[in-house]
């Protein structure tokens, strides 16, 4: 199946390739092709002058991802564009700058959300971008000395950030005077931030004036834990601990996605229907959780419908616990396959399964009855955290966040990869672009979602005994070639979540960045809530259903 | 003596702390014997509340609430859990208090006394049957709105005198909140005036259980004119206003965890948690005791008139029941959806109640 698909992208290739050859000109200094898409080295003062004509002449308007590492000679910053139209049809802007003075020009005002991936890139790598409107770190603490991905950090020296050594975050006197507004730390520790996320809202009255989040509270170093992995084994554990909530599986097919497309492994079809099957449930299980924190955020601490998720989410936790032996850290995938086969006796779990997938129609009945027909909860819903389609694209919005927004862009449809091709199933998109489409939206792919385990788990009952093939014959060391690259993405619960790799031809990444959906949509907060109520800001917080975990890895 | 238990005969009522006084013999000590037997009344009729939020909110809130929203709650210690009462109570008093540097005292210690307080004061002139009246003056009705409505002020002084913003925003929707829904509180409470022609509680109670609104033919049982079936519009209003005065959803907006961590209770601990959080459980009972006065015919009910206590405690579970029941199940509304509705729908629905209801006195006069 990908061979086939592989032969297509080949053919098209040299198509596009003139095409984009002729938006960039002159201006590309070299080629440096990915295995996912053409690549093209420009200067750092060409940037905004690329990025505007790739997203404007091109169609390029999805910076899904900003990658910046150190080589022994120079500084290296990737631009990962695509189109929200067609996700396959990629380009990546490499922009070199040298060692001693690595200053780029900034595509902020070109991409609303490479201001925050720029800000990364600054704080762990180390590269200075020109023209960027606020350049400070994203997530280590403002005092933090040097910059952890680059070369020359002593990894061995301790940095313990004292609050009496250095700043409390908290601290800064925000008492003006001739001031009418009134500045409000919400968080590190509030109940309705699902996490650690502080963000500083400055309030005029209960109206939200500004607003910044402030992210990194649950930085640790995912990317770096990872380059320091072996592919074969040692990296998969990981991927659980971004978006821990349920959503494991779908964070581990993203690494297994990129590391089968840079070593060239195929998956047994068997093993990718497994993967189907276990990625969806995950999907449910998320959801519903979405689902039950939003209605905590409106309706009030333990309410009737956040126990009700809970309840029905069991279930689904169950099954994945029956199918992996774990309920939130499944390491259950491996590379080429997954780990082991249904569990036995199968028919006790097809039934499991089914019964869950019997009544979950008069579930979602009853959440419509309880929350989406509730004429509170819609006057508190709609038209509140709006985000027009423009500015989510802009800020690089994915999952169901874009799809409450009309955007529709779904990978697994888009981009498919795992058995989704082959299945009947519906991408689900909302026009409302407020917090009410966001929690509908999620609402119906849970029933999508359903559609797809059902079929996954027909053609998993009518699978030949002899053909029950789950793991690839890969080798026991896995060395892709040197200065292989390649950013692969999967349509995780929340969104985009890609995984770029530079193979050095060793058995470990020489770097592994992760986009993480939450990142992105977080940082269309502002956007959404300035000018509307605390209440709203809390709602809107909760529509984009963030896990800090995968916001800060 | 016997002959005064029943105590729903026309506003003659025998007071509880007369009854003391005669009991004990304290009454032949003049007005300090009488000053005594009121201090006892007044001191048995604040247990039996105290001791109702005692089992309210560490138990029966939480027993409650778990079986809307499908879970177990308390069930370790005692049966079904009951002696969590005693835990919580030695949990919360031996905590330490701990006090915020900006705290601006003596406010910020004052506001859990003017919270509970507030709410017990109300109690004093509430009939509940069996005989527990501890006063019945002429202005009940007046006096029961005007001492809750100092719980306005308790709420303020917690939310700014807690030199926190979270309290302070908390403070500021509770008065915005408070003034919005007392007028419409008062309006349709005084619909219910015009009907008993008095303020008087007893009377209150009297008029509705005098008068029979219909029989139901064939069982030969006389409906009582109970004003929740006299004037059900103006008993829905009174409802719904009810829950924005003690602050319960969808009107929770003084507290919302969700948004403003606790509200103006954010920074009490240990004994002034436990006195805000009693206040709160007052003022929930306190609203049901004032709806099972003047709309569902006080402490009457079948069966002797000794049982008036137990029909009247009922009643106010059943408005605690209901109060529980929202917050399992409906979200609350954003501040300014509030106040628009407190001052768009209620007070214009409140008013319109008023005039209709004096039509119709009129008329039927």
């Amino acid at each position: 199946m990908s061979t086939g698909a592989e032969a297509d992208v080949e053919a098209d290739a040299d198509l596009v390739h003139d095409e984009l050859e002729g938006v960039i000109g002159d201006r590309a200094l070299a080629r440096d092709d990915h295995v996912n898409a053409p690549g093209f080295v420009v200067n750092p003062d060409d940037v905004q002058d690329v990025l505007v004509d790739l997203r404007d002449e091109a169609g390029y308007d999805h910076c899904s991802c900003v990658t910046a590492q150190q080589y022994d000679d120079r500084f290296e910053t990737i631009y990962h564009l695509k189109k929200y139209a067609d996700p396959t049809d990629e380009v990546s802007i490499v922009v070199p700058t040298s060692l001693s003075e690595p200053v780029s020009q900034s595509a902020e005002p070109v991409y609303r959300t490479a201001d925050w991936h720029e800000r990364e890139a600054y704080d762990l790598v180390g590269i200075e971008y020109e023209g960027h409107p606020d350049l400070r770190r994203i997530l280590l603490p403002e005092t933090w000395q040097g910059h952890p991905l680059s070369a020359d950090y002593d990894q061995e020296k301790p940095q313990i950030v004292t609050l009496s050594e250095h700043a409390n975050p908290l601290e800064p006197d925000h008492r003006d005077p001739e001031s009418d507004t009134m500045f409000l730390n919400v968080g590190p520790h509030h109940p309705a931030t699902h996490g650690v996320l502080h963000v500083k809202t400055v309030l005029d009255g209960e109206t939200i004036a500004d607003l910044e989040p402030d992210i990194g509270y649950l930085h640790r170093c995912e990317e770096q834990m990872c380059q320091q992995g072996t592919y074969r084994h040692q990296i998969m554990p990981y991927p659980d601990r971004w978006d821990y909530v349920s959503s494991g599986l779908l964070n581990e097919w993203a690494y297994a996605r990129a590391i089968e497309d840079l070593a060239d492994i195929e998956v047994p079809e068997y093993a990718q229907v497994i993967r189907t099957l276990g990625a969806e449930l995950c999907r449910i299980a998320s959801h519903m959780l979405a689902l039950g924190t939003f209605a905590l955020d409106v309706y009030g601490e333990f309410t009737a419908t956040f126990m009700y998720t809970f309840r029905d989410r069991e279930i689904v936790q169950d099954l994945l616990e029956d199918l992996t032996g774990q309920r939130m850290m499944f390491n259950y995938f491996r590379v080429g396959g997954v780990a082991w086969d249904l569990p036995e006796p199968r028919e006790e779990f097809f039934e499991q399964a089914r019964d869950f997938l019997d009544e979950l129609p008069a579930k979602v009945a009853e959440y419509n009855d309880l929350i989406t027909t509730n004429e509170i909860f819609q006057t508190r819903c709609i038209d509140t955290g709006v985000l027009e389609p423009d500015v989510a694209k802009d800020y690089g919005c994915t999952g169901p966040v874009a799809r409450g927004s009309g955007v529709d862009y779904d990978l697994r449809r888009d981009d498919p990869y795992g058995y989704y091709e082959s299945l009947e199933w519906d991408v689900v998109t909302r026009d409302g672009c407020d917090n009410y489409a966001r929690v509908l939206c999620r609402m119906e792919e849970v029933e999508e979602s359903a559609k797809i385990v059902e079929q996954c788990l027909d053609l998993l009952e009518d699978w030949p005994e002899d053909d029950r093939e789950i793991q690839a014959n890969v080798p026991r060391t896995l060395k892709p070639d040197a200065d292989a690259e390649t950013y692969r993405a999967v349509e995780a619960a929340k969104g985009e979540l890609g995984i770029y790799i530079r193979s050095d031809g060793t058995d470990k990444p020489a770097r592994f960045k992760i986009r993480s959906p939450c990142f992105s949509n977080l940082s269309a907060l502002a956007e959404m809530s300035e000018g509307e109520y605390i209440p709203d800001l809390i709602a809107s917080l909760g529509s984009l259903d963030i896990v800090l975990g995968e916001v800060d890895r | 003596m016997n002959a005064a238990i029943a105590p729903l005969q026309n506003g003659d009522t025998v007071l509880l702390p007369e009854r003391i006084g005669e009991l004990t013999g304290l009454s032949e000590f003049g007005i300090a014997g009488e000053l005594i037997a009121a201090f006892l009344g007044a001191f048995i009729v604040a247990n039996l509340m105290l001791a109702m939020t005692g089992v309210a909110g560490p138990w029966a809130k939480r027993k409650i609430t778990a079986a809307f929203t499908d879970r177990i709650a308390v069930n370790h210690i005692g049966p079904g859990g009951i002696l969590i009462i005693v835990a919580d109570a030695v949990r919360l008093l031996s905590k330490e208090n701990i006090i915020p540097e900006n705290a601006d005292r003596p406010a910020y210690d004052l506001a859990p006394i003017v919270i509970a307080g507030s709410a017990l004061l109300g109690f004093a002139v509430i009939p509940m049957g069996s005989g527990i009246h501890l006063a019945d003056p002429e202005v009940g009705l007046a006096f029961v709105f005007a001492v809750a409505g100092i719980a306005s002020i308790g709420l303020v002084m917690a939310g700014y005198a807690s030199g926190n913003k979270y309290s302070m925003l908390g403070g500021l929707r509770a008065v915005a909140q408070n003034i919005a829904y007392e007028i419409p509180l008062v309006v349709t409470g005084m619909s219910v005036v015009l009907f008993a022609g008095s303020l008087r509680m007893s009377e209150i109670v009297a008029v509705q259980n005098e008068t029979t609104l219909f029989t139901i033919p064939g069982l030969e049982w006389a409906v009582p004119a109970w004003f929740a079936l006299v004037n059900p519009f103006a008993f829905v209003l009174f409802l719904i206003a009810n829950f924005a005065e003690v602050g319960r959803n969808p009107f929770d907006m003084p507290e919302a965890p969700a948004e403003l961590i606790a509200g103006y209770q954010t920074e009490y601990s240990s004994v002034y948690f436990v006195l805000v959080y009693l206040g709160e459980f007052l003022h929930i009972f306190l609203g049901g005791a004032i709806i099972a006065t003047i709309f569902l015919g006080g402490p009457a009910g079948p069966g002797p008139a000794e049982l008036g206590i137990v029909w009247f405690l009922l009643k106010i579970w059943a408005v605690f029941l209901l109060t529980q029941w929202l917050r399992s199940a409906v979200p609350r509304v954003r501040i300014d959806q509030l106040i628009e509705i407190g001052w768009k729908g209620l007070l214009v629905l409140s008013f319109a109640n008023l005039a209709l209801t004096a039509a119709i006195v009129g008329l039927i006069a």
